[in-house]
Parts: C-alpha cells; structure tokens; sequence
C-alpha cells in the first residue's frame, strides 16, 4: 500500500465567515491515505490552510471531538446528507467531497453550528429523572433485561441532531422540537422511578411544538447514527398522549 | 452572604459536583468547552468498578482496594482510595437509580464483568459506552438544577486563568467565549476545576481533541502544584486511525477476548502463557508491555508492526451484541472487519494520565478555594490505574469536591462580592492582552503542525519505555517548540469563531505540561506502574515511594517529592504470574 | 386546553371520519351507476330524502372538509421537504401526502361546485348530468388523476392515522398496516375508475 503514489481528496466546503454574511464554496485539496476519514482531512487543512488554486486561506472551522462518533460534535452535511465526519470514510464518498453546515440550525461560522435548541428541547420535556437527592438510599429498582435493552437503545442518544436535520417538519417555520428529545420521554418513562412523573413529560409532549407535529415522513429512523428506534419511540408515544389527551378531558 | 461557586468542566467530574453544590442550595456557574453531552468522559468503555458483589464470588470493598492499591504499585495515598472504593456500591446505586441503562442479570439485578487486574467480577456497566450513560444521566440531573435556576451553564466557553485575590486565594476566573472570543472574568468563593486530561500532548490518543490539559496547565503556571505528571497510562487495546487512535476497551478481554501472535505459524496466547493467574485480564502497564516486548524485542508483532490479535470471534455473538455493543460497532465502521467473525487487530495508544493536579483529602489543590476532581487531578491511581476505576473516580471526586467546596465558601471571612472590581478587571485585561499578542503572531510556523511534531516527540520517547538520555533530549525537543512557538502565524480570520486562535492558546499549555510529563520522568529513576525504565527495571521503594510534585517558577520546572500515604496495606512486590495471596504470603 | 395537539388529532381524526366514512359511501351510491340510470338515480333519491339534509351535509362533510383543507393547507405551508438528498420511500410518501393533498383539493372544490352547487343535479336527472359533465376527455382524464389522487391522500393519511393515533406501534405493525392501506387503495381505484367508466 506504502508503495502507491499517494492520491489526492478534494473537498468543496461551504465556507461563512459569520451569520450575516454570504456564503461561499472554496475547494481544497489534501493528500489521500487508505481509510481516511473526513475528519483527517479537515485536519490536513488545518496544518496547510492553502486552497486548491495555491491561495493562502483562513482556517476552516468546523466542530469535532471524539472522533469515534459518541460525542455528535462534528455531524454536518456531507455530499448533500447529514453525516459525523468522523465515522465518514473517503472512500465511500464521490469527489470532490461537499461540505456544508448543518442546515437547522443557525450557523456560527463555516462548518459550525449552534445547537443549543436541542438541550433547550430536553429540558422542555422534563428530561430527567427526579430522584429524592444523592444521598444513600440502598439499591435502585429492580429492572428486566428486555426493558434494559430497549432503555439502552434510547440511551445511546447523542444529540448530534442527525434526525431534525432530515425531518422535513423541523424548520425555521415549525416549532417542532424533533424526535430526539421525543424519544428521551420514552427512555425516562419506562424507567421505573422515571415513570412517576410519566404524566408531566406527557404534558409537555401534548404541548407547542410537541409530538403532534410529527408527520411521519420516519426519515428520523434513517438518518440515526446510532440506529435508536425513534419512530417507535414517536408511535409508542402518539399511543400515550392519545390516551393522556382522553384522561385530560374525560376524568375531569 | 452572597456565595457563588464556579464549576469549570462539564464531564461526570464537574457534572457531580455541580450536582452536590445545587443540591445543598448552592448557585453554581458551570463552564465547559463543549456542550456538556460531549465532554470526553462519554468515550469510557467498559464499566464502572464497585464491590457489589452480585455473582457471589464473595467480592468485598476491601478486595477492590487493595486491588487498587497493588495495581496502582501502591504510589496513590491510600486514605482517599479506601474511602472512593468505600463509596463505590453507593455510587452505582445513585447512578441507577438516576436511570443509567446498566445490563441486568436474569433476574433483574446489576449485571457485573470482569476487568483487568481483577480476580472478581466487579464492573458494573451499560454495554460498551458506559461513560456516555452516566454522564447523560448527571447532565439530565443538571439540566433540572438548571431548570429550577440553581445552575447557570456556560457552554463553549473556555477557562483561561484564576484570577486569586491579595492573600493568594482563588476568587474566580477568566473565560473565553469560543462563538466570539469575547473575554469575561467571573467571581466566585471557589472553583473546581474538573477539566480532564491532557491526552492531545501526545499528538493522537484515544482521548478527545478537547484534552489538552489547557486549564490543568494554565493552573499550573499560576502556581498550582502538579503532581505524579509522568505516570501516562498506554491502553493495551486501539485501532489506529489518522486522527486518532480508537480505544477497544478492555471489557473485550473481560468478556473472554484473547490477545495473540503467530509464533511459529501457530496462535500464542503470550499473556496467557506469562501471566498464567491472571492471563488476558493482566492490567493495562503490564500487558502493554508484553505486546511492546513481543512486537519489538521478539519481532512477532503482526506484519512486521506493532500490532497483536485482540480475538471474540469464539464468543456467542447475541452475548457480544448485548455485551459490547458500541464497541465491536466501532470497529466494523473504522476497520471494515466484524469482529465476530475476523480478530481485530489492536495496538497499544496512550489512554489516561494517572498524574494531575495537587490535590489534599478535600480535593482542594495547594490554592485556597481552588479545588480539582476527575481526570485532572492525581489522587485515586497511583502508577497505574484499574479498568473501571477512572468513572468512579470521577465521580467520587465530584461527590467530595461539592460539599468540601461548599464547607470552604462558608468559613470565608469575605465574600466575592466584597472584593474590588479592579481584581476582576486587571485579570480581564490580562487575558486581553495575551488574545492580542496571539493574534498578532503572523510568523511561519503552523501551531498544528507545531502540535504534531510535539506528539511524535512524546510518543516516541515519552510512553511504554522511558530512557534517560532520550527523555533529555525530548525536554532539549520541548524547549526548542517552545521557541518556534513564538514564530506561528495563526492567519487572518476574523475572531468570530476563530479556532486557530485557542488551539495556539491550548498549545502553549501542552507544551508546558509536556516538560513537567517529561522531567518528571527523567528524574524518577525506577520503574513502577505505567512508568518503565530498562536501565531501572525494579521499583525502588526505598527511594521513590514518593508523590512527584512539580513547581513552576518564572520559566522553570521545580521538582520536589512527598512521602506516600501507606497507613492500610503494606508495600509488596507486584506481580501477576501468580494469584495476590501468593504475593502476600512472600512478604509475611 | 385546546391546543396544536388537539387541531393536529383533529385534523388527522377529520380525514377517516367523517371524510374517509362519507368518500366510501359516495363510492358506493356511484357504483349503482354500473347497474343502470335508475338504479343510480334511486341511489341519489335515497341520498336527498335525508332529513335535514342541509344541515347534515355541512356538519358531516362541507366542515370537516373545510376544517381538513385549510388546517391541512397551513401544514403544507409549515413542512419544508427534502425528497432529493433523503430518497427513503416514507419520506416520498410524506411529500407525496401533500402534493396529492393540494391536487385532492382542487379537485374536490372543482367537483362540488359544478356538480353540487351549479347543475342543477336532482334525483330526477342525477345520472345525465353527471354523464354530460363528464362527456369531455379532457374532465375525464382530469377526473381520473383527481380520483387517485383523492384515493391516494385518503390510503395513506389512514395509514398516518394509525401511527398518529398509537394504533400501529411497532415496525412490523406498520408494515402490515401500509400493506392493507395499499389493498385499500387498489379496491377504491377498481370501484372508483369503474364507476366513473359506468357514465361513459
């Protein structure tokens, strides 16, 4: 493998100095190396900020962190499609490589984007569990391995907000809060002292922006870097607020 | 009295404190780089170790400590590591009660595997991405102090320096905004820092690009003692990458996993064969090394390199679903290989620095009111650390770190809003001026590559075996960067979202960190744990039973050494060809 | 409190009853068309001997239907679709969902104002008004895409209902669901398309 003459990668990035300014496209070129990532070549530029035509260029910034895709730091538009740019390989990708940032979010410069909105969702959702405090209180609940596996599935959770990229109803217009703070409900609610305050995540559900504004266009479950089963999640949780939204009115 | 404390660092460290101080009523200010979810704690793999003893191997907290003890070559003073293993079974208790998805047995208890340098099963976890459930589940725990307005959050902010009041105590500290690189002083009664280590002086390893170990260093240079720095853990286990090296985590070989070589065209189980009480779960100094001699000495590393077989491909594919999900994931998505059916190729990548700030049985480190939990501090490991201690560690640290804070704050004679304006202006313009003069360096070197050619130096000559006259040269090396520091050209972006920019700032720190890593390396003529001489191939207790504690004075490195804290378990020779009584049996 | 949780219930719920209920029936009365003039024109008879027949035409369907279409129109405008880079078959369904939405409702308004408000239709003469409306190819081909694409919205938002609604939970729920939906479109087509031939 040594022995090959090293190719090229070309990368065309979507470069904004800052929100208020407009946009543009620079290509780069970065020396190829087997089972590169995106992240390494971001990284390239990073030592030899010099674009494709020989010009000297302002450093690209983009977000990253762990670089083995548990963090969600550095997921971006990648040829078109929300990808991690770590777990993205070259090899996978057509030349030259698109780079653009995310587009639901407000941008902050270049490849970087605010995503604040989505702990702001969590929060919405009463996405915690309310224990009496940290002092000892003995062992915790007693809890099945089926109902572990499933928590698990929605524990691995990132927030890299792959699933409100894609969902055509998450936009500038929508209030829509997105699947991923949907799918944290499920995962509090079906732990057994989470399930307590079951009703006041409910609540916050049925509220503005809340899971009826899902259309069930299911890409969410498509685009999931970590395959959580969110429309099962959505699903399970119509079924509940359907039946909150009966008690709401009838037990009155 | 108006009482504020900060928390610099969103990991389970800083999050834990967080958690003690808003639980007691405390406002806290909380600071992180990234946005808490992504600090570097969610890359801890295997598990969390606490004597819960669910298997009824007859595990007892006493077992674990001296496990701890032993494992660490007993340099970690022993009071604070009795009373962390003491609180461990509390500590998995809490985090599942705050819902961390931990797997279960059969019948719905704790599940519990096995890590090195163990002989029970005592790592309690939630598949093979276990920091990430805990520290979303204190995030959660977080997010409703916030809620309730005890927390304020700062997220993608960058600690720069402590500003300390006339009598040297910690009253607060500067922050950069990394969205506008705007800086700020805040005030406190106290600060914990809880920033991590600082893996990225390496070049690549398996931490985050975030662990520079920036605030550890930047307290440094304003007096912080540092303490035990060359004790720099290298994991057995990672796949190779350009960016990084990607931990395989041990609970792998805790799972049944076999690490080999071909020697004569047949497997050899080397660990197997050399450690046979303790075989594949030997810790992580000593397999580390028996993959070094078998790669370099032996020359029986795969392809020529310094590569070995990390093997599962014999286990029950369901159980490595439900064990190790995340991990073999990772594998299948960087390497292309399943696993379950090819054994993964893995090479040794440094991991954890055992080393960190100076801290006292309070967590506070040697400047009143300025506190340290988590990886940045040294208290819980001593030479070499145990798979599934650094969780619990960081989170008893917060555990300690919050009310100690908070008991420190209240005997305060003055509060922060007593103090004048002018402390938090002078430090404010100080930080100004240092953002200026960065910005204005337009020289020719790259601080990237300035960055790279430090992490190869380190790699090279600062990790699994350490030569005197190479370490000297590597500290001529560090010396030299630090020269051509003042030659980098961070270019002509704008400062709105300027990375070049910090990442300059962070250099300077590792830079500065890799000369305390380094000549406290040099100076410590023996092996012990994670560090290894050839020319010192014994541990030399009567010498070197001592706590390394680096100065820093003007543009030096000042070493001194303090006694280690042996009061439980008596000093004996470790090692893993044989079962620990039979160690404790030869001393008596 | 009445909120978005309650119109987005309401309008997905509006869709199946009583706009679903009422398009199946009037399937129904059209297909008496294939056994004669007479027996379609009986059909229509029975249909205007319904007391309060104004009253339960607005409160059954003219509301609803209105309800269904504006609500929805404001749902069209607030979706921002991305079928070109995400090609997955749900998501073409959803965007699908709202093309046939828009054509369904110029379609349905075109309808009901020529057939319902300004011929003149009566039981007497039911069957040779609807002939005569339709006796151009160009009304009949528009009639055709107007008719699978009316079927088209109705299948799928019944799919959709069965998810919103917490009825079709799991993955293989809502498998089988979108295949009995894909049965049920293909019965409406056959009776639909054949019905409207019955007029030729």
């Amino acid at each position: 493998m040594s022995n090959e003459t090293p190719k090229e990668v070309a990368l065309l990035i979507k470069r904004c100095p800052n929100p208020q300014a407009t946009a543009y496209w620079e290509e780069f070129k970065v020396p190829y190396y087997p089972k590169m990532n995106v992240v390494s070549a971001l990284m390239e530029i990073q030592k030899n900020p010099i674009n494709a035509r020989g010009e000297s260029a302002t450093p690209v910034a983009w977000d990253c962190n762990c670089l083995e895709e548990v963090c969600g730091a550095c997921t971006m538009l990648i040829n078109g499609r929300v990808r991690q740019a770590c777990s993205t390989l070259v090899d996978m990708l057509s030349q030259p490589i698109r780079l653009a940032p995310l587009s639901k979010f407000s941008l902050v410069r270049d490849l970087v984007v605010d995503r604040q909105v989505m702990f702001t969702n969590l929060r919405k959702v009463k996405a915690w569990i309310e224990i009496d405090g940290t002092y000892d209180m003995g062992p915790g609940p007693n809890i099945s391995q089926k109902v572990q596996e499933q928590a698990y599935e929605l524990s691995k959770c990132m927030t890299c907000g792959s699933c409100l990229e894609v969902c055509p109803n998450v936009n500038s217009k929508s209030k829509f809060i997105g699947p991923a703070a949907i799918a944290q409900v499920e995962l509090m609610n079906s732990h057994p002292i989470g399930a307590q305050q079951k009703e006041a995540r409910l609540q916050a559900l049925m509220g503005e922006g809340g899971i009826a504004e899902c259309g069930n266009a299911q890409n969410c479950v498509k685009a999931c870097p970590k395959n959580i089963p969110l429309t099962r999640s959505i699903a399970r949780l119509n079924r509940a607020t359907t039946v909150q939204g009966l008690k709401n009115w009838l037990n009155r | 009295m108006n009482r504020k404390v900060i928390v610099v660092g969103g990991g389970l460290a800083g999050l834990m404190s967080t958690i003690q101080l808003a639980e007691r009523g405390q406002k806290v200010d909380l600071f992180s780089l990234v946005p808490c979810k992504r600090s570097h704690s969610v890359c801890a793999q295997g598990g969390i170790n606490a004597a819960v003893n669910t298997k009824g191997e007859g595990d007892s907290t006493w077992e674990h400590f001296d496990d701890t003890i032993y494992g660490g070559d007993f340099l970690a003073n022993q009071p604070p590591v009795k009373a962390m293993i003491e609180a461990a079974p509390k500590i998995i208790y809490l985090m599942d009660r705050m819902g961390v998805t931990f797997n279960r047995t059969p019948e719905g208890f704790l599940d519990v595997r096995r890590l090195g340098g163990a002989k029970y099963s005592r790592t309690v976890f939630a598949g093979a991405t276990t920091g990430q459930q805990l520290i979303y589940a204190l995030d959660e725990q977080v997010r409703r102090y916030e809620d309730a307005g005890l927390v304020q959050r700062y997220e993608e902010w960058e600690f720069l320096s402590l500003v300390l009041d006339n009598e040297g105590r910690c009253r607060g500290i500067t922050v950069q905004s990394l969205t506008s690189l705007e800086i700020e002083a805040f005030a406190a009664d106290a600060v914990i820092l809880a920033t991590g280590g600082p893996g990225m002086i390496f070049g690549r390893s398996t931490n985050s690009t975030i662990n520079t170990g920036f605030a550890a260093a930047s307290a440094f240079m304003q007096g912080a003692t540092y303490a035990n720095g060359e004790f720099i853990q290298i994991h057995p286990s990672a796949i190779p990458g350009r960016d990084k090296l990607r931990l395989m985590s041990e609970s792998i070989r805790g799972e049944g996993g076999r690490v080999w070589v071909y020697k004569d065209g047949k497997p050899w189980y080397f660990l197997e064969e050399w450690y046979p009480a303790y075989g594949n779960m030997v810790p992580r100094d000593i397999a580390t090394r028996a993959i070094f001699k078998v790669c370099v000495d032996l020359k029986l590393g795969i392809g020529g390199e310094n590569k070995v077989y990390l093997d599962i491909s014999h286990l029950d594919p369901h159980e490595i679903d439900r064990k190790l999900a995340g991990v073999v994931d990772i594998y299948e998505k960087f390497v292309g290989d399943d696993p379950r059916k090819v054994p993964m190729q893995t090479f040794p990548a440094v991991h954890y620095s055992m080393g960190g700030l100076w801290v006292d049985y309070d967590q506070m480190t040697n400047i009143p009111g300025l506190f340290a939990a988590g990886e940045c501090e040294y208290q819980y490991h001593g030479a070499n650390r145990l798979g599934g201690n650094s969780l619990v560690a960081a989170i008893y640290a917060g555990m300690v770190a919050g009310p100690k804070a908070l008991e420190y704050v209240k005997g305060l004679a003055k509060s922060h809003s007593d103090l004048p304006v002018g402390l938090f202006d002078e430090a404010k313009a100080k930080e100004e001026a240092k953002k200026t003069a960065i910005f204005a360096l337009q020289g020719k070197e790259n601080p990237y590559r300035l960055h790279q050619e430090l992490g190869n130096w380190m790699l090279e000559n600062v990790t699994i075996v350490r030569y005197n006259d190479r370490l000297r040269k590597t500290d001529e090396k560090i010396q030299e960067l630090m020269e051509r520091y003042q030659n980098i050209g961070v270019g002509s972006g704008a400062a709105w979202g300027n990375q070049v920019v910090p990442f300059t700032r962070r250099l300077w720190g590792m830079l500065t960190l890799a000369r305390v890593i380094t000549l406290g390396a040099l100076r410590r003529d023996e092996s012990r744990g994670a560090h290894y001489k050839p020319d010192f191939p014994e541990r030399d207790d009567e010498n070197w039973l001592k706590t390394t504690k680096a100065e820093y004075s003007a543009n030096d490195i000042l070493f001194s050494y303090e006694p280690v804290d042996i009061s439980y378990i008596k000093p004996r020779k470790r090692r893993y060809d044989v079962a620990k009584e039979v160690t404790m049996q030869n001393e008596q | 409190m009445i909120g978005t949780f309650f119109w987005r219930r309401l309008h997905s719920l509006s869709g199946i009853i009583p706009i679903g209920v009422f398009l199946a029936e009037h399937m129904f009365i059209n297909s008496l068309a294939l056994k004669g003039k007479s027996s379609f024109n009986q059909g229509v008879a029975l249909l205007h001997s319904i007391p309060y027949l104004f009253a339960v035409e607005l409160v059954v369907i003219f509301l609803p239907l209105l309800f269904h279409a504006f609500y929805g129109l404001w749902l069209v405008y607030l979706t921002k679709n991305n079928v070109l880079p995400y090609t997955y078959f749900r998501n073409w369904l959803f965007y699908l969902q709202r093309v046939t939405a828009l054509i369904t409702l110029l379609f349905v308004g075109w309808h009901v104002w020529v057939l319902r408000f300004s011929s003149g239709l009566t039981a007497g003469n039911a069957f040779s008004v609807v002939a005569h409306a339709l006796h151009s190819p160009a009304v009949m081909v528009l009639y055709i895409i107007g008719l699978l694409a009316t079927f088209g919205h109705f299948t799928n938002g019944l799919w959709s209902f069965l998810v919103t609604w917490g009825i079709t939970v799991g993955e293989r729920a809502q498998r089988v669901a979108a295949y009995v939906c894909i049965v049920v479109f293909l019965v409406f087509t056959v009776v639909g398309l054949n019905a409207l031939g019955a007029f030729i």
